[in-house]
């Protein structure tokens, strides 16, 4: 009964049936893209997603987001698509489905793989009911990154597929420079006592607005100004309309004190 | 019907203007997660943290390299990489326009230097959190002596840091037969 | 660590089971105040859920199988009840199926709402259900291999991909009418929808005689990676994603499942946050349902402004969380973000504005002609057979049962709030939309409420220690009714099993019934009522058994079909 697989047995493609594209695939598509400039209509092929990619593009059709200002209209059948909107980490039972309907559509089609699944199967990427992502099954002409990708994300991701917008995203390799050195932080602050200090605002206000609170705090703490520290938390911007940053400011006041009455006794 | 007709009449133009103005997007909005690497120690805690291991490291011995690398299309903006980051070196940034239409674009990556053992050569953590590491303790530790201690620990390679300890055990001599002891 | 009190909920319960059932009774343990869990003897089990079912006003959240071969040498079958007489909490009833003989009594035939849950069984762990009439696969791909059960910790590595057994798809539907049908397939893709499914209608005319329908189809297989490639703090993250709905609702409940099995104190104020996201969920949730259902009754610019005004309930989720949807909020023990003044502010301005355009957007939806003429009276839930599956959320309220997690079972914030429970007795398609109305302005308070007090202090504890082989429920009421969780810990750091119910699993069985008896210009508007998010029609054909031809119908002219009611495209 048991099966120790060999790493063969992972490859997400092993025994799935190949899709044949025409050679002359980029011309064709060039062709279309001028064709269709204002009038795309899209299929939507759920290949096993968690729905929010899917909500995530129904509120792009509705008012506030509008995409059929564009002429981008989410159609009913593949027979009547210029594009096939790909969502979900291809699952196994959704493989044949999926492949009926980039059959059905007319070619040439363009593929767009929508979210994080679609892209490369996300947090689902290498599970054993999926086959990790749109181009495991069909050949994909753009990827939509997020989770899900928001509204705007996704009128984004349509104007690259169009061509109306170039993308932003590059490759990127850095190398490590000669002489890279990462400085301690809030040098002035001893470390225990800023490790304190974060941890505090952390369990307090979480990892980002806590952080930013600590940030703040710890910038007060190390640097020298007028008055006592209450002054100079009491004079920062805003904070008298906000008693839950002052409570958290308080009790990170709090950390320093009981430190130091550590460290006197 | 009336209500209807009011209502439409009452609520005007809803659409936003993006593309052809920036969207207004939330101050706190977890977008594409922006890695520094200066900034950086290779200390690989976000790849540890990352649920759906969009994060990955790949250390190459015999070029003596560490590679940090992120890949945009299986991330899931969860952010927790920015919570466990000692150096503040990755934070989720507002931006959201991140379509490509070739896949490799969606990588991004950062290659760091190994540091060698002080006892055997052979590379083993990099060489920038060795040294972050060696910068806090000489902050940290009670004396000169024991920072130095400390410094050199932190030099060796977990192999060499066990051999180090047998050999420190064995001086004990904590197996020595009670009779011995007396 | 574990700071249990010597509160017992459920001793009665287990007093009368005791009595009923003599000799059938094994052991018993609290996990909480609150659960649980009593082992019986394998061949008694049918009857002692049968019991609790019907004669202490049990009803069932989940099956639970468990490969606890390494443990104990057996497989555990975990049947959670929820208690919703007079003494209110979770009683589970387990019991052992012992290695080598693995089969079990089916429970089925005496309750049927375990239905789903022994297919499930059978298809993850290989314990065969003795009794249970349905043998067709219900997880698991038609192009699964035989005999490799995903589940059992020594099936098969969670990676690993066996090829196709085939490309087709093999699954049998079954029909139950006794006279000559048409069938009339729909699906599995849609033109949007919360997940794909499959449909077979069974007509005679334009009336539905029967209906079937194979779900399913996105099982990725969540439970196996939560319990091997990912440590137990962050499967938080991965319960965000069983729906991308009600996200947030699994992942409150699967971090309250771990916090009960560790005793895990979490901060008031952490509570109070999760119940206000809990709500700004059902929010952007009930909008969504409202506005299909004004699509399905040929009211689009209904749907149109429901949308238009839901973007604010995305807006204010933006703002608490970072992101629209999958809001990554919850640690095991408490939240990651706070809501601090500005945040506070913004949030009552925006609850206020959606109080007064919503109350606009209804009236509207309540006062347009033939709206209440399309969905009074159609897909009805008769409440017997709503109390025979155990349904849950608005589709179960909208029979008349008074069962809503957060009142029956306070959890997180719940406790702190003034709420009781919306019902309908019209058991109908209207009486369901009418729940959710009342639900979305009971949010909108709660969400009021709970920023008014907010308790101070914390929001995360990290004082506690893991600790291995623990186990316990949790329950969170999602706007599409009980979600419910049931994980164990195991060691290193990794969950041994987490079983995780969506509220949707347990509405599925009943649509048949509510299927039954209408029209096919209905089924959408029908399905669509149960809130599956969207409708599950896509694809329509048409097979009519009489002339042995077959016709493909297109989804939206079904659609089409649904809101204009002429033309039909089945002549």
């Amino acid at each position: 009964m048991s099966r120790t697989p060999t790493t063969d047995a992972f490859r997400p493609t092993s025994g799935i049936t190949r899709i044949d594209t025409p050679a002359d695939i980029a011309s064709m598509k060039g062709a279309l893209l001028k064709d269709i400039q204002r009038s795309a209509y899209v299929y939507r092929v759920d290949c096993g997603g968690c729905n929010g990619c899917e909500i995530e593009i129904f509120a792009a059709i509705t008012p506030i987001f509008d995409a059929e200002r564009f002429g981008i209209k989410v159609v009913a059948s593949p027979r009547h698509a210029d594009i096939l909107l790909f969502t979900g980490a291809v699952t196994r039972a959704m493989r044949m489905p999926a492949v009926r309907a980039y059959e059905a559509a007319p070619d040439p089609k363009i593929v767009v793989s929508y979210g994080a699944c679609g892209c490369s199967g996300g947090i689902f990427h290498d599970l054993y009911c999926v086959w990790g992502g749109t181009d495991k099954i069909v050949p994909v002409d753009v990827y939509i990154p997020g989770c899900p990708p928001t509204p705007a994300a996704t009128i984004y991701g349509f104007a690259v597929a169009l061509g109306l917008l170039g993308q932003k995203l590059k490759a990127e390799t850095h190398v490590e420079g000669a002489d890279e050195r990462v400085a301690i932080a809030h040098p002035n602050v001893p470390y225990n006592l800023r490790v304190l200090i974060e941890r505090e605002a952390r369990r307090m206000a979480g990892y980002r607005q806590g952080g930013d609170i600590a940030e703040l705090f710890l910038t007060l703490l190390g640097t020298a100004g007028t008055g006592t520290l209450s002054e100079r938390m009491a004079r920062h911007a805003g904070l008298e309309n906000d008693p839950r940053t002052l409570e958290i400011l308080e009790r990170l006041k709090g950390v320093v004190t009981a430190a130091m009455a550590g460290a006197a006794s | 019907m009336f209500k209807l007709l009011k209502e439409i009449f009452r609520t005007g133009e809803a659409t936003v203007k993006y593309p052809f103005a920036p969207l207004h997007v939330e101050k706190d909005f977890r977008g594409k997660p922006e890695h520094d690497p200066e900034q950086c120690i290779a200390c690989a805690a976000c790849t540890v943290a990352c649920p759906p291991n969009a994060i990955a490291m790949a250390t190459d011995t015999d070029a003596g390299t560490r590679t940090w690398s992120i890949d945009y299309g299986r991330c899931i903006f969860c952010a927790r990489c920015e919570e466990v980051c000692p150096t503040d070196a990755i934070r989720l940034s507002t931006d959201f326009e991140l379509a490509v239409t070739t896949k490799a674009d969606l990588t991004r990556q950062a290659v760091f230097r190994l540091a060698r053992c002080e006892a055997c050569d052979e590379p083993f953590a990099a060489a920038k959190e060795v040294a972050y590491v060696q910068d806090l303790i000489d902050k940290t530790a009670p004396s000169a002596n024991e920072a130095a201690r400390r410094r050199r620990s932190v030099a060796t390679c977990p192999a060499c840091k066990r051999a180090r300890d047998v050999a420190t055990v064995a001086a004990l001599r904590f197996d020595r037969q009670p009779e011995e002891t007396r | 660590m574990n700071v249990m009190s010597k509160i017992r909920v459920g001793a009665t319960h287990l007093a009368a089971l005791k009595a009923a059932l003599p000799h059938a009774v094994l052991d018993e343990a609290w996990q909480t105040d609150t659960q649980l869990t009593i082992t019986v003897k394998l061949n008694q089990l049918p009857e002692a859920v049968a019991y609790l079912y019907y004669q202490r006003e049990g009803w069932l959240s989940v099956v639970v199988g468990n490969d606890e071969r390494k443990l104990n040498g057996s497989f555990g079958l975990y049947y959670v009840l929820s208690m919703e007489g007079e003494e209110k909490g979770y009683v589970v009833v387990h019991a052992a199926v012992p290695e080598g003989k693995e089969e079990f009594p089916s429970v089925t035939p005496k309750v049927p709402a375990c239905v789903w849950g022994e297919r499930e069984v059978r298809d993850m762990f290989g314990l065969k259900p003795i009794g249970l009439p349905d043998e067709r696969r219900l997880v698991l791909p038609d192009d699964w291999p035989a005999d490799l059960h995903p589940l059992r910790k020594d099936a098969m590595d969670y990676r690993l991909r066996p090829d196709p057994v085939g490309d087709d798809e093999t699954y049998t539907f079954v029909n139950d009418s006794k006279q000559e049908t048409t069938v009339i397939p729909l699906g599995p893709l849609h033109i949007t929808s919360d997940e794909p499914g499959h449909f077979r209608l069974f007509v005679d005319g334009e009336d539905i005689i029967d209906a079937d329908y194979r779900m399913f189809y996105v099982h990725r297989g969540m439970e196996k990676i939560a319990e091997t490639r990912m440590g137990y703090d962050e499967v938080t993250f991965l319960a965000d994603r069983v729906c991308g709905i009600c996200g947030y609702a699994h992942s409150v409940a699967y971090t309250n499942s771990v916090e009960n099995a560790l005793g895990i104190v979490v901060p008031q104020r952490a509570q109070a946050i999760r119940t206000i996201l809990l709500e700004t969920e059902r929010l952007h949730s009930h909008l969504l349902n409202l506005g299909l259902a004004c699509h399905f009754v040929g009211f689009d610019t209904g749907f149109m402004q429901f949308f238009r005004v839901r973007e604010k309930s995305m807006t204010l989720a933006e703002m608490l969380t970072g992101s629209r949807k999958t809001y990554a909020i919850n640690l095991i023990g408490g939240v990651r973000r706070d809501i601090l003044g500005e945040q506070r502010t913004r949030t009552l301005q925006l609850i206020g504005e959606l109080r007064v355009e919503v109350g606009r957007l209804v009236e509207m939806l309540l006062s347009t002609a033939n709206v209440d003429g399309r969905v009074k009276g159609v897909g009805i839930l008769d409440p017997q057979i709503a109390r025979d599956y155990s349904p849950v959320g608005p589709l179960v309220r909208g029979s008349g049962h008074k069962r809503d997690t957060r009142v029956l079972h306070p959890f997180a914030g719940y406790g702190l709030v003034d709420l009781g429970i919306n019902v309908g007795e019209g058991c109908d398609v209207l009486s369901r939309t009418l729940v959710r109305v009342a639900e979305f302005f009971d949010s909108l308070s709660i969400i009021e409420q709970a920023l008014e007090n907010t308790p101070a202090g914390p929001i995360l504890t990290e004082d506690f220690t893991y600790q291995p082989y623990k186990f316990a429920l949790g329950f969170t009421e999602a706007p599409r009714g009980e979600d419910i969780h049931w994980s164990m810990t195991g060691d290193n750091q990794k969950l041994w099993r987490w079983r995780c119910r969506a509220s949707t699993y347990a509405n599925w069985p009943v649509l048949r019934y509510m299927l039954r008896g209408n029209t096919v210009s209905d089924a959408p508007l029908i399905v669509a009522s149960i809130d599956p998010c969207y409708s599950c029609t896509d694809r329509v054909t048409v097979v009519d058994v009489k002339k042995a031809t077959q016709k493909t119908v297109p989804y939206k002219e079904m659609e089409r079909y649904c809101r204009d009611r002429t033309d039909s495209p089945l002549k």
